[in-house]
């Protein structure tokens, strides 16, 4: 049978494809790594050009096993993305195995052991990453100092050697490593600061008015805003995520101003514009209907701030996503939106 | 400037920044916003008309049962002459007549490719034009007069042969309502929102006045107070055409938003109105009627000038062509003619679309004809298809959906084909618009899907039909074999009431003589008599179950009666064996001679007859069934031996002898039925096996068996009977070293004899 | 410790009474068992299950005295049905019957027909029509494609034809996907 026969309309397309839609997100998070390389070093790039040669060697071994057609699943990038979220979450100084085990992970147990793209329920970099904060405490909360703090950022050299080998002549690991704010922030609490106390606690150096992390968050926002207008990601999203996060942050600050910190920390702090824009976005474990995307990112949002305030660990996104990953059948039932003609049920 | 419209500009400016906000623009969900190409074809004028070589007209239809013709091949017929109509009520048959679009020869009336997806054949009228155009002027006979109700316009919409021209090709005729008044709103769909089609957009052009007219026409007949016209902004020619023409009149053009599907039927109806038209419901029941510009035109051309439907206004675009244009063909021109006038830029090797580029579909062979739906003609060459990807549940589709469906739902479920969530899904409230295939950046054939899943509901949903159909029919013809059987015992009862009162009425004068048992004999007879209709029905359905024991009431019976009849013989014995009939059997002397115990001997033989007959019927009724199965084997054979056997069985029926065993056979359960025929038609079964294979010289044969077989059958049956005591000395005497089956036969054969015995008797008691 | 074990032990005694409350209050009045089958049963009533009719079947079937895999014209998706209602063990079909053919209707060629109207006996849902000494004819409509007919023609006048596709039935055939394979 010729394929003429089976082709049904419409014979136009948008020309849009999968490939078209990653490599946009890829390029919205390009504002963010340059701000990255300024602030922490050449750190990331390191461990990027790591995750990439994971992603190349996993997909390719895993598409080989599991008899797909390599080329056109491993060109489609979505494991770009995978890994590109991935690496924004390790330390930059990180030893070289952990993004390496990370990515793997991510993409054989995240993606490829539920049958490929598209069929995953847990967001894979997320999975990945909640893999290595479990496994290896020890080196995800190693921080690099940014340059607000240490006043001067590791070169590429310098980043490999520490990567590969644990340490450059010239460095210890804990000359510039150190807790991240959300750590810091914590950590105190249960010494008895107060919240404010820490956040003006002079190491937190200022660039232009703002902390380095939250110059991160905001490169992440541009690129983010940018996905949103050109339709790559949808608005609710985002807004809400970041609106039940900052509405939790008010509320709780409002109550004890000692013990919560302010919205603006919250919002600009570890990787919260990362997620909203980059991580609960990923279409293939989120919420399709309108209202359901509402209603996940807001999940999401809330358990975020949660996690963040009186659970175990520092920053709660991970466990925040992967908990609302097996809500999304559920609110994808729950939200469908009305067919045209058809009454509003129930 | 009203508040509205500053929103639409301000919403026009934010498209610049964020294109989704287009989609705020209409009333209806999402919609998307493909390239035109437009232009290609709108800028040329419109070509002057072609007569080609020849033209075919499907006498199928997209919608309703096919026309029946009214022509021969070889007939010369003229422009505009009707070829074909409805064989029955045109309202159930949903079709409209077929004329002709030329004069002249009617070559063919053969299967030929439709245009429809499926590529499949059908009754068509093939015309060879003469190019003379001779024409019936004025064929619908009208006075050019508006038709004041919706029954004249309906009238002669049907015989002009209009229905939509805009898509779906529904009978205009039937879709409007009968009563006046019931339309309040008539539409004018000039919406065309498909790429590349501009054939609406160029009639509006250059017959915005037929156009108005037509609706005119219209709302007069139905009683309709407004009239709506909606045009996508893309056209302002067309819109500034139509203002012209209805200036003065109330028909409102209205410009809508350039977005597909505008042009879907409840898209412009919820953005002309406001009425978001509800699930199942038609626009008729809301007081809404809406029609595309082409239908009103040819409208007016039906009312006014009396034409038939035979031409339409096509598009023949796309980017494979170098001329493309719009023209008024005929309806039957064949596409690659049409196609060919367009200079295509390399040979027509790939296949044609008729319709737009969104919901058009490839014709399956580039020469069908074009119908009254066919709008646009379009020439794409191929595109390398874009692989398809897994679902990556973006939503896009869902956002572009003009109905709001979850479009990767239904997908998900139609790959797993869950059809039943499909359904749920509202897969039918889809419109197949194709937006959603068309943003998907996975390029999964979305609509294919869903096309596919709807074929497939809809054949579930008339198999379970038919599911229930067949169970329905079968209880149905359980209930009536049942009530068949009942009305044949009862009638079996009747005559044997009937038989024996007759034969107690003759008894009674003679009953002074013979001593004092008579009389009590007379009355066991009469009880036995009843009792023994009821216990054959028993004894069926013991044969049924197989249950062994003989109840105790029907040993009963059967003894009384055996006991009366064999008194009742005796009796006629002693005093008539004279005047005995011709066609009796001859009495034998034997039972002249016992005369003094033939009571009892009687009785002792019908005792055992009975329980030998039980044993019979059980060992009958299994052998056979065993039989049954391993006669499998050759079910040919078997099947014709089977029709022997009963053409035999029938045959015996002429017989008045067999008549009341026959009967008897038949009231019996299939088995027992079985074995009792079996030994009469052994020598049947032998001739089946000399049949040759050709069907004619079988019948022949099979009609001498059965003569013979059922010949056979009588005289083996007479001779099986010979007299009662004869048979109970057979009876008495089993002989254990028979194989069973010869056994069973002999018993059923005794049963037989012993059942006929009994009725001869009382036959024989009228006498 | 007994703290521990008594509030278990309260706890299993009141899920306990929940689910028995739950199992008694939400029981499924549903028709008897034999209607259930019977409604999953294809109805074609062509006697290959050994049973006269789709009904017997089902009821066999309720009472527990037929296996669940008889069904043939039925196949492997009406076995699942079956041992779901009854909750019998799924069987495989047996082999050689496995695979239901396309649904066919039978077709009397006419001109050979004797009207001998054993076909009209043998027919489960009346689709035959035709009476002594005249042709018959089969109304494809109500025909169920059970094949009872056929052997018993004396004149092997009886063939089973499959259902004609015209653009009325027709269907989409399902997108392949190309994706598997190459
Ligand atoms: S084809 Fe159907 S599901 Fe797809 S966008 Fe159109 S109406 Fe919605
Ligand atoms: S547009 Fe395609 S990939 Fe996206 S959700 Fe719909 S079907 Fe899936
Ligand atoms: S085999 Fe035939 S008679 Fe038996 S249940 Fe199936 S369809 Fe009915
Ligand atoms: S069984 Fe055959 S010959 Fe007899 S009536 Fe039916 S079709 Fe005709």
């Amino acid at each position: 049978m010729n394929r003429s026969m089976l082709s049904s309309s419409p014979y136009a397309h948008n020309n849009q494809n999968v490939r078209k839609v990653m490599m946009q997100v890829q390029i919205a998070a390009f504002p963010a790594l340059m701000a990255h390389i300024y602030l922490f070093g050449f750190g990331i790039v390191i461990q990027w050009m790591l995750a990439v040669a994971t992603f190349i060697v996993v997909e390719y071994s895993m598409l080989k096993l599991r008899g797909r057609p390599v080329w056109p699943f491993m060109s489609d990038l979505s494991a770009l993305i995978t890994v590109t979220g991935l690496v924004f979450c390790i330390p930059p100084e990180a030893p070289w195995w952990v993004v390496v085990s990370g990515s793997a992970f991510a993409l054989i147990f995240g993606k490829h052991l539920y049958g490929g793209l598209g069929y995953n329920p847990f967001n894979p970099a997320m999975l990945g990453y909640a893999f290595l904060l479990i496994s290896f405490p020890v080196q995800m909360t190693q921080w690099t100092m940014p340059l607000d703090i240490t006043g001067s950022t590791l070169g590429l050299i310098e980043s490999a050697q520490i990567i590969f080998n644990g340490a450059a002549h010239t460095h210890t690991m804990d000359m510039f490593t150190g807790a991240t704010p959300l750590g810091e922030l914590k950590t105190s609490l249960t010494q008895g600061v107060t919240a404010l106390e820490t956040l003006n606690r002079e190491p937190y150096g200022l660039l232009f008015g703002l902390s380095a992390w939250a110059w991160i968050n905001l490169a992440f926002l541009l690129g983010g805003l940018w996905m949103v207008l050109s339709g790559v990601i949808s608005w609710q999203f985002p807004v809400a995520f970041l609106g039940a996060l900052a509405g939790m942050a008010f509320i709780f600050h409002q109550v004890d101003p000692t013990l919560y910190p302010p919205v603006s920390f919250v919002l600009l702090s570890g990787g919260t514009m990362l997620a909203a824009f980059f991580i609960i976005t990923d279409p293939v474990t989120a919420s399709t209907t309108p209202r359901g995307k509402l209603v996940y990112a807001c999940g999401i949002g809330i358990l975020v701030y949660v996690i963040r305030n009186w659970g175990a660990f520092p920053d709660g996104i991970a466990f925040a996503i992967l908990l609302m990953n097996i809500a999304v059948p559920l609110i994808d039932q729950y939200t469908q939106p009305r067919v045209f003609g058809h009454k509003l049920k129930g | 400037m009203n508040p509205s419209n500053l929103l639409s500009v301000a919403l026009r400016f934010l498209a610049k920044l964020y294109p989704a906000s287009k989609r705020w623009l209409h009333r209806f969900h999402g919609g998307v916003f493909p390239q035109y190409y437009k232009s290609l074809s709108a800028t040329q004028p419109i070509r002057k008309a072609f007569i080609p070589e020849k033209l075919i007209l499907p006498l199928e239809q997209p919608v309703g049962l096919p026309a029946e013709t009214l022509v021969k091949v070889g007939e010369r017929v003229k422009k505009n002459q009707l070829l074909a109509q409805a064989s029955k009520d045109p309202q159930k048959a949903l079709i409209v007549p077929v004329h002709a679009p030329t004069s002249g020869t009617v070559m063919a009336i053969q299967p030929m490719t439709l245009p429809h997806p499926s590529g499949l054949q059908d009754q068509c009228i093939v015309l060879q034009p003469d190019g003379l155009d001779e024409a019936i002027v004025n064929a619908l006979e009208v006075d050019g007069s508006h038709p004041g109700s919706p029954e004249a316009l309906k009238s002669t919409l049907l015989h002009a042969g209009i229905v939509g021209m805009g898509g779906a090709g529904f009978p205009t005729y039937a879709k409007i309502p009968n009563q006046r008044g019931k339309i309040h709103t008539l539409l004018i769909n000039g919406a065309e929102c498909e790429p590349f089609i501009t054939c609406d957009d160029l009639l509006m052009q250059t017959r915005a006045q037929e156009i108005v007219q037509g609706a005119l026409i219209t709302a007069h007949a139905l009683g309709a107070s407004k009239i709506i016209c909606g045009i996508e902004t893309n056209k302002p020619e067309a819109i500034r055409a139509m203002q012209e023409a209805a200036s003065n009149t109330p028909v409102e053009i209205r410009s809508v938003e350039t977005v597909y599907p505008m042009g879907g039927q409840k898209q412009l109806t919820l953005e002309l109105t406001g009425v978001e038209m509800p699930h199942k419901a038609h626009a008729v029941d809301l007081g809404l009627l809406m029609m595309n510009v082409a239908t009103y035109a040819a409208i007016y051309r039906a009312v006014v000038h009396g034409e038939p439907l035979t031409s339409r206004l096509v598009t023949v675009s796309g980017l494979g062509l170098n001329k493309p244009f719009n023209i008024h063909a005929l309806i039957g021109t064949p596409f690659s003619a049409l196609a060919e006038l367009a200079e295509p830029k390399v040979t027509l090797d790939y296949p044609l679309v008729m319709g737009g580029p969104m919901m058009g579909f490839q014709v399956q062979n580039n020469d069908v004809p074009v119908i009254k739906t066919t709008n646009c003609i379009l020439a794409n060459p191929p595109e390398p298809v874009a692989m398809q990807m897994p679902c990556i549940r973006c939503g896009e589709c869902m956002q572009a959906c003009p109905v709001n469906l979850l479009p990767q739902q239904m997908y998900w479920h139609t790959q797993a084909h869950e059809y039943d969530k499909v359904e749920k899904l509202n897969v039918f409230d889809c419109i197949e618009c194709g937006c959603c295939s068309y943003v998907c950046p996975s390029h999964i054939p979305l609509v294919q899907y869903y096309r596919h899943a709807k074929s497939e509901i809809k054949a579930m949903h008339a198999e379970e039909k038919a599911t229930e159909l067949a169970k329905q029919r079968h209880e149905f013809k359980l209930a009536r074999i049942e009530r068949e059987k009942r009305e044949r015992e009862a009638r079996l009862k009747a005559k044997k009431e009937a038989v024996k009162k007759e034969a107690l009425a003759e008894e009674s004068p003679s009953a002074k003589k013979p001593e004092a048992t008579a009389k009590s004999a007379a009355e066991a007879a009469r009880a036995a008599a009843a009792k023994r209709a009821a216990a054959q029905k028993q004894s069926q359905k013991s044969d049924d179950s197989n249950n062994p024991p003989i109840p105790p009431a029907r040993l009963k019976a059967i003894e009384a009666a055996k006991k009366a009849a064999a008194q009742k013989a005796q009796q006629k014995n002693e005093e008539s064996s004279a005047s005995s009939k011709v066609n009796r059997e001859p009495p034998k002397s034997e039972q002249d001679e016992k005369k003094p115990d033939a009571k009892s001997a009687a009785k002792a033989a019908a005792m055992k007859a009975a329980q030998k007959r039980t044993q019979a019927k059980k060992q009958a009724s299994t052998e056979s069934a065993s039989e049954v199965t391993s006669a499998k084997k050759d079910a040919r054979q078997r099947a014709i031996e089977a029709a022997k056997k009963r053409a035999a069985a029938k045959k015996a029926e002429l017989q008045p002898m067999a008549e009341m065993e026959t009967e008897q056979a038949c009231s019996d359960s299939a088995f027992p039925q079985q074995a009792d025929v079996k030994d009469n038609t052994t020598a049947a079964t032998e001739l089946t096996e000399t049949t040759t294979s050709t069907p004619a010289s079988e019948k022949e044969t099979a009609r001498r068996a059965a003569i013979k077989a059922a010949k056979e059958a009588v005289a083996k049956r007479k001779a099986a009977s010979p007299s009662k005591t004869e048979q109970t000395e057979n009876t008495a005497t089993p002989k254990p070293d028979e194989d069973k089956r010869k056994k069973a036969i002999e018993a059923a054969r005794n049963r037989a004899a012993q059942k006929r015995n009994a009725a001869n008797e009382s036959q024989q008691g009228d006498k | 410790m007994i703290e521990a074990v008594l509030i278990f032990l309260g706890l299993a005694l009141l899920f306990g009474i929940l689910l028995g409350y739950a199992s008694v209050r939400f029981k499924v009045e549903g028709n008897p068992m034999a209607d259930q089958i019977d409604k999953v049963l294809p109805q074609t009533q062509c006697g290959q299950c050994g049973y006269p009719g789709c009904r017997p079947y089902a009821e066999a079937l309720a009472n527990g005295e037929a296996e669940v895999n008889l069904c043939i014209p039925g196949g492997n998706e009406v076995m699942i049905e079956i041992s779901e209602i009854t909750g019998l063990e799924q069987k495989p079909m047996a082999e050689g019957a496995a695979e239901p053919k396309p649904k066919e209707v039978a077709f009397i060629d006419e001109d050979l027909c004797i009207g001998c109207v054993l076909c009209i006996k043998e027919c489960p849902v009346d689709a035959i029509l035709g009476a002594t000494k005249q042709m018959h004819t089969v109304i494809e409509k109500e025909c169920t494609g059970c094949e009872k007919c056929v052997p018993v023609c004396p004149v092997d006048c009886i063939e089973m034809r499959p259902v004609e596709v015209t653009t009325k039935n027709w269907k989409w055939p399902e997108p392949q996907t190309i994706q598997e394979g190459k």
